[in-house]
């Protein structure tokens, strides 16, 4: 357990150092900043545009905003932020078989799955606090300018977006452990991502894909019911647990 | 006993046969000299001891312990310095030394008595910048503090001295000499001079076999010629030695006072009572020594 901690320190103290804590940490503040401040700009802009829409035959009434507004923002920007997070952190695996300096800490009898672990436990820990972090800044703010009792199943929709997120992690660590670049890293996992999100396209299946997980609006707007989330978001919880074990057994048997 | 033995290991990179059959034994408390040209397969064969790499025939042991590819536990008793070691460059030599003592399960105390040690063995305990602005001998000098950190039985050096300027070199040659007693050294070179200086065994490794490994005076002992060499200090003198030892010879490529001879031809007294009697003026008089650069010409061609 002191080695596992070990390692996992030095993962930390390297988001820290390398200033990948600070930027992302940044990225994911002003990402829970920008959807209140969208959703309460958004008169002001279309009244801005009224003109030009009027010339088009459109005329712009009072445009009331609530706190869906801004929700509806939460859920399309949050997908930049997984972007940035998977961007910045795709090298987390690779840097080290670059480098080499994963030898020096294998040949002194550290055992390989805690390096996977600890790399795990880093990026989920990351994850899931840039995630809520956004999650409540927006959060707050609503409840500032409007009221959250409009949206409903707030906290449930926010779960599932951020199971995505660690299903789009468990990826990038698999693909880590076969892919010796960074970039290898980033085509694999955007590749595989990419290739579920065409899938959800088939209406039948979409409700066992993980990328449903990521279409919280229509929860919070009560267009849909919890229940229709709960295929997607077991499958999710097995697929992503299956990855990481997965990982772990590839990176045994990995030529360093 | 043994350290570490090596029994028939093969490997095969496509079909490229890199190593075809490596046999060799490291005696304890030994500085062993594992010497090779450029792509012999040295490194491959300590990656191996590592279990860094899975070999395609053969047993390796450790301590009489087999080593397992994966999963190596063998690695317990070895310190290990790749031949361009690679560290974390965000932390500084003291955080360093703290990581690697942490992950092989050292107590909080004893990493920080041996970091201490190590770094004023190495000349780094005034160091505070991080490693990422160190140069290639400062790498090489907290390669060798991080593979002693654990007080191993065995110290693997891959090429320690190979990219270092002679004051380097020299530095990490009188490290490993005062880590003998405690630690046996097994290192990668193909800097004769390096091995002549410290080594007390070696093998040659060429062609994915060993041609040749044992104690250095042994083997030196075996390849001793009967040959002894005279130099003279004029060349009135030579010209004595000549008339009346008519089989010396002067040997191509030396100096030109410097005669020949086997023991067969002169008993070597005899030549020794016509010096003293003539009281001829000589430089030297020796038995001829094989060099490492002779004997590792001999075997590779």
């Amino acid at each position: 357990m002191r080695t596992l901690i070990a390692f996992t320190k030095k993962e930390y103290m390297e988001q820290v150092r390398s200033r990948k804590l600070l930027v992302l940490g940044i990225i994911f503040i002003i990402l829970g900043l920008m959807n209140p401040l969208v959703a309460k700009l958004m008169p002001k802009i279309m009244e801005g545009m009224a003109d030009q829409l009027a010339e088009s035959g459109l005329t712009v009434g009072e445009i009331k905003v609530t706190a869906l507004n801004s929700w509806e923002q939460f859920f399309k920007n949050i997908s930049t932020g997984l972007i940035a997070f998977v961007l910045l952190e795709s090298g987390l695996f690779t840097r080290e078989y670059q480098s080499g300096t994963l030898v020096l800490s294998l040949t002194k009898g550290l055992k390989r799955y805690k390096v996977v672990l600890a790399k795990i436990f880093v990026l989920l820990t990351l994850w899931t606090a840039f995630f809520w972090m956004t999650f409540i800044i927006t959060y707050v703010y609503n409840d500032f300018y409007w009221d959250n009792s409009e949206a409903s199943h707030l906290f449930f929709s926010g779960i599932c977006w951020w199971l995505f997120g660690a299903w789009v992690i468990s990826i990038m660590v698999l693909v880590s452990t076969v892919s010796k670049s960074g970039s290898g890293v980033l085509l694999g996992t955007g590749g595989i991502v990419f290739f579920i999100y065409l899938l959800g396209m088939i209406p039948k299946v979409e409700k066992y894909l993980e990328i449903k997980l990521t279409g919280g609006l229509k929860l919070v707007n009560g267009q849909s019911v919890v229940s229709d989330y709960i295929p997607a978001l077991i499958i999710t919880l097995i697929v992503s647990d299956v990855f990481f074990i997965a990982s772990i057994f590839i990176f045994n048997k990995k030529s360093i | 006993m043994e350290v570490l033995s090596i029994d028939n290991l093969c490997k095969s990179f496509g079909d490229k046969e890199v190593l075809k059959g490596v046999t060799l034994k490291v005696p304890e408390n030994s500085i062993f000299g594992f010497i090779g040209k450029n792509g012999a397969g040295k490194t491959t064969t300590m990656k191996h001891i590592l279990g860094l790499m899975k070999g395609d025939e053969g047993e390796i042991k450790v301590m009489n312990e087999k080593v397992v590819y994966g999963q190596t536990a063998t690695n317990r008793f070895i310190g290990y310095l790749p031949d361009v070691p690679e560290f974390y460059g965000f932390m500084n030599a003291r955080e360093y030394l703290s990581f690697c003592g942490e992950i092989t399960g050292m107590e909080k105390k004893d990493i920080n008595e041996r970091s201490e040690k190590l770094l004023c063995a190495v000349g780094l305990d005034k160091e505070k910048h991080r490693i990422r602005g160190y140069s290639r001998g400062m790498k090489q000098r907290l390669g060798i503090a991080q593979a002693l950190l654990n007080s191993p039985k065995l110290l693997i050096c891959d090429e320690p001295t190979s990219a270092l300027d002679p004051v380097g070199r020299k530095e990490i040659l009188d490290i490993l000499m005062s880590v003998r007693e405690k630690t046996t050294v097994l290192f990668s070179t193909h800097i004769l001079a390096d091995v002549e200086r410290i080594c007390t065994d070696i093998a040659f490794l060429d062609e994915g076999s060993i041609k040749l490994s044992g104690k250095i005076a042994d083997i030196k002992g075996k390849y001793r010629s009967d040959e002894y060499m005279i130099e003279t200090e004029d060349e009135a003198s030579r010209k004595v030695l000549l008339q009346k030892f008519d089989k010396l010879k002067e040997e191509k490529g030396q100096l030109e006072s410097v005669l020949l001879f086997k023991e067969t031809d002169y008993d070597i007294h005899t030549v020794l009572a016509f010096v003293a009697e003539k009281k001829l003026p000589v430089i030297k008089i020796e038995r001829v020594e094989p060099s490492l650069e002779n004997l590792f010409l001999e075997v590779v061609h």
